[in-house]
């Protein structure tokens, strides 16, 4: 008994110790962060732009990720911030409805409450996009128009039939290509593979092979790219074909710049994390956002302040020049 | 009185509560707002989910076995009640209609889990490998039944249910503290409790005895199935919507939360009240971390840290106290 008890203490201590480095800087203003899952590289560059912003602004700003995409694991972070006493709680919702309640808990305890990705949430003072989704879509289907010379056929992937926000840029895409380039012609319906890089090469080698008038690929989906891309190697079609789409610049690097892939767009996870610290700051010190607000990260927004939503489209491109910076970001 | 204790609620208990204590202190001195209102409210309100899931695992465990499908019967009876209500104007549902859709909750629940203790008895493939099957049916269910995405909408009066309090207490804590006893007296007060732990000791002595073996294991995962059922309707009042989904990570947090409490892997042996204090310790490590701002996967590794050194400190409790009895 009195050795377990000792053991304990000995380990309680050493917690302590290398835990209490933490317990300072009281008086600044606090900001929590909640995203949907730690340690990817995708919130990891967020976590820099948040410690970014935060000691530019004198915000004591921190990132809390879960260990797994599981709302039940953002309900529990958000309640510890409220117990902590937090000003302002950010938060990248894994799933909106399940945050209404303790959002609104939140809220009641007069914390200020900012999303990001969550369009339809509701117990937020605001949610801001750098991206829309017709935005998106538009955007990558313009690259195509003009990598294809606006006329061809050209063929759509999506990560699957039932992912939402691909298949509202995939919608975006082909109705703005329907429009602006009648010459242009898509095979097929949408190809739900993008979220595996085999499945998608071998979609991508299939309808080269049976649509010799294939001009392009629009893979929406963080693989779709990737697969379309090496398939189009292999066929030696590199400028003949082209693959755009928004994937990982570290993991496309390579194809993007012998042409195999020819360019896709992004928002940038670090900027995301600045905005989260400067609208928190504006919360905190009650400055109006209305229409024509300029939010540093955001640019001059008009906000829809009936759904509480700011969407902007702040993309950057990922292409030859620019892959090399995104990459060593860790994206 | 630690004597007393000991006899009372289990060996583990006294160990625990000091460790229990020591982690309050060492937060209490380190994070500012540790021993706060706000934070013990907010430990309160999150244990209870966690706990309610550890008791539907703990009497399989007893009994030698293992519940992997508890968070699909969950979200499973979760979405039961959902249905019901959805069926009755969402928002506008009335108390009759959220009854009936509790009692189908529980029936899908005890349903779930009858179905796994009869292939478990009657069958005899090893409980691991049914709740395996069974949790993959339910996902599989689940999701095609919602299309993956999640049901939301309900009654206001269920807020009363995930985020209100009587006197003070939360009312999560008071449902757990209830389905605590339930089964505290189900397992040391009952025949049917002295049965699932003789089947975890040793199976055959125990059908020889004359326990009715298997009608006892199709009565544990019922039961664990009525707890999972328990579970499910508090996570859907707390996130105010039911996906297949929600809390998968919690998982293999109840087996630790099992094993932290002393409960013997191989079965036969445990206890409801050390359970119950080791989730307590796992809260409050968890949510102090995080006040600290800890990572989260460094607050994962503290519990697994934990876990590890429990057991080497039983090993070595276990050596002391036989070498105590060599020289008596």
């Amino acid at each position: 008994m009195k050795r377990r008890s000792f053991s304990a203490l000995m380990a309680g201590v050493a917690f302590a110790a290398t835990l209490s480095g933490a317990a300072f800087a009281q008086d600044k203003p606090t900001m929590g962060v909640v995203v949907k899952i730690g340690g990817i590289p995708w919130f990891n560059a967020m976590e820099m732009g948040i410690k970014e912003k935060g000691a530019e602004l004198g915000v004591d700003a921190s990132m809390i990720g879960p260990t797994s995409a599981d709302p039940a694991l953002q309900v529990r972070a958000i309640e510890d911030l409220i117990a902590k006493g937090v000003d302002v709680i950010g938060v990248v919702p894994n799933d909106e409805a399940a945050l209404e309640p303790v959002l609104e808990k939140a809220r009641a305890a007069g914390i200020k409450v900012v999303s990001h990705e969550g369009p339809g949430i509701n117990n937020v003072d605001w949610n801001f996009e750098m991206a829309s989704a017709q935005g998106f879509g538009e955007t990558h289907a313009e690259l195509l128009a003009q990598k294809m010379g606006g006329k061809g056929e050209y063929a759509v992937f999506v990560g699957s039939l039932t992912v939402p926000l691909h298949n509202a840029w995939a919608d975006a895409a082909i109705a703005y290509l329907g429009e602006k380039y009648p010459d242009m012609t898509l095979i097929g319906e949408r190809y739900g593979v993008a979220e595996n890089v085999d499945d998608s090469r071998k979609t991508a080698l299939d309808l080269m092979a049976a649509n010799a008038g294939l001009g392009g690929f629009l893979a929406f989906g963080s693989q779709g790219p990737i697969g379309a891309g090496r398939a189009i190697e292999e066929q030696r079609k590199t400028g003949s074909v082209h693959v755009i789409g928004p994937f990982s610049p570290g993991q496309g690097r390579d194809l993007v710049k012998s042409g195999a892939i020819s360019g896709g767009f992004m928002w940038n996870p670090a900027e995301a994390g600045r905005v989260f610290v400067t609208m928190g700051k504006m919360l905190m010190d009650g400055t109006e956002i209305t229409e024509g607000t300029d939010i540093p990260g955001l640019g001059v927004v008009s906000p829809d302040a009936a759904n509480k939503d700011i969407i902007t489209n702040n993309l950057i491109a990922i292409n030859a020049e620019t892959v090399d910076g995104l990459a060593d970001l860790g994206l | 009185m630690i004597d007393r204790m000991k006899r009372a609620f289990g060996p583990e208990v006294p160990g625990l509560l000091g460790f229990l204590m020591l982690v309050v202190v060492i937060f209490g001195v380190t994070a500012p707002n540790f021993l706060t209102g706000a934070n013990l409210g907010s430990i309160a309100f999150q244990l209870p989910e966690l706990g309610i899931l550890t008791l539907a695992m703990l009497i399989p465990i007893i009994s030698g076995g293992f519940n992997l499908a508890i968070i699909y019967t969950a979200n499973m009876a979760g979405l039961t009640l959902a249905f019901v209500l959805m069926q009755f104007g969402g928002v506008e549902a009335g108390i009759g209609p959220f009854l009936l859709g509790i009692v189908l909750a529980l029936g899908v629940g005890a349903l779930s889990g009858a179905a796994m203790g009869a292939v478990i008895a009657y069958v005899g493939a090893h409980p691991i490998l049914v709740s395996l099957a069974m949790m993959i049916f339910l996902r599989g269910l689940g999701e095609f039944l919602t299309k993956g995405g999640d049901i939301s909408g309900f009654p206001p009066y269920l807020a009363t249910l995930g985020h209100g309090s009587v006197l003070g207490i939360p009312v999560p804590l008071i449902l757990f503290g209830l389905c605590a006893v339930a089964w505290h007296v189900l397992l040391t007060r009952t025949r049917h409790g002295f049965a699932a732990r003789m089947i975890g000791s040793n199976l055959k002595a125990a059908a020889y005895s004359g326990v009715h073996a298997k009608r006892t294991l199709v009565l544990i995962y019922t039961l664990s199935g009525v707890m999972c059922a328990i579970a499910g309707i508090l996570m859907l009042s707390r996130f105010n919507s039911v996906r297949v989904g929600h809390g998968e990570a919690l998982l293999l947090v109840t087996v630790l939360a099992c094993f932290l409490g002393g409960v013997d892997p191989f079965g036969g042996f445990g206890r409801v009240v050390p359970v119950v204090i080791a989730l307590v310790v796992l809260q409050v490590l968890s949510s102090g971390l995080n006040l600290l701002g800890a990572n989260q996967h460094l607050s994962t590794a503290v519990w697994g840290l934990f876990l590890v050194g429990v057991m080497i400190l039983r090993w070595g409790a276990g050596r002391w106290k036989e070498r105590q009895r060599g020289r008596g």
